[in-house]
């Protein structure tokens, strides 16, 4: 494989980062094939020593992602933290999926569930008082103002359980490529 | 199976070699890559994913040094916590592989 082509492949691996961190990676690459031609090898030994540049791109595609989760902790670094990982196709990450979705579906649901609580302990507080409710006004107000803070604390341990899940994620996910198993192998095989 | 165990052993002192190196002296990662790929014949492609997760977390960092030949060279020195965690890593590697020379020793 010559220079231009490993580049090649390994943009195409890496589209869709932001365009710094392609120009980065990139560029430490053509360093690397200029070293490597400086000191006296051809561009197909130093493709070659290198590996494979599509499998190189997911490796660090999903180092990105994960270091975004990791300075961010937003839902979309959270997804694109995700996606990472399932770029790596690994085979376990692939069978983890369905349990996986199932987890976030009822994270999800129960998350509905909270806000939904929330607002209806709003309803109670605010009317409750003005429709004759039993125990009384005071009742109506202080059954609102407990729906509303009970929906509050269990949302913010659902915030909690969900980042503790997602580095529990990032720490798996990494376990698949600091393995760095195919870029160890015989480079015949690749 | 002699290879996976090759493979494992190279994976657990990839990182320990690198720290290592840069602790002699700050490098880039053309030289960094071509001395573990003669010494423990790691592929080269290897060293970039893994420069830029230790430079994530925070053990190594770069700096651009003007070349004589040629535009500007990224080096990486080690950080003090890379320097922490060398030394932690050296110390468990050397008890580590101490008590499998022993056992080896007994064998033989």
């Amino acid at each position: 494989m010559t220079r231009q082509a490993f580049l090649a492949r390994l943009r195409e691996g890496l589209a869709g980062l932001p365009a710094h961190v392609i120009t980065d990676i990139v560029a430490d690459y053509e360093t690397h094939f200029a070293d490597g031609v400086a000191a006296g090898r051809t561009e197909a030994e130093v493709a070659a020593a290198l590996g494979d540049p599509s499998r190189l791109a997911r490796e660090l595609r999903a180092e990105h992602g994960m270091k975004r989760w990791e300075e961010q902790r937003s839902p979309s670094a959270a997804g694109g933290a995700i996606f990472a990982l399932l770029g790596l196709g690994a085979i376990d990450i692939i069978f983890l999926l369905p349990l996986l979705m199932g987890v976030l579906g009822a994270i999800f649901g129960i998350g509905i569930a909270v806000i939904a609580v929330f607002f209806a302990g709003g309803v109670v507080f605010a009317a409750g008082p003005f429709t004759d409710p039993p125990g009384g006004p005071v009742a109506a107000l202080l059954a609102g103002i407990g729906m509303m803070s009970g929906a509050a604390s269990v949302g913010a341990l659902l915030t909690i359980v969900v980042i503790g899940l997602m580095n529990a994620l990032v720490w798996y996910g990494r376990l698949h490529y600091r393995l760095l198993k195919p870029a160890l192998e015989p480079q015949g095989a690749a | 199976m002699p290879e996976a165990i090759e493979i494992q052993l190279k994976k657990g002192a990839l990182e320990l070699c690198v720290l290592a190196l840069l602790s002699q002296h700050d490098s880039y990662a053309y030289e960094i890559a071509s001395r573990l790929a003669d010494a423990i014949g790691m592929g080269e492609g290897t060293i970039y994913p893994l420069m830029r997760r230790l430079q994530t977390d925070g053990l190594v960092e770069t700096y651009l040094e003007e070349s004589p030949s040629g535009p500007s060279r990224k080096y990486y020195r080690l950080t003090e916590a890379g320097k922490r965690s060398l030394s932690s890593q050296k110390a468990s590697w050397r008890s580590f592989s101490g008590a499998v020379e022993d056992i080896l020793g007994e064998t033989q």
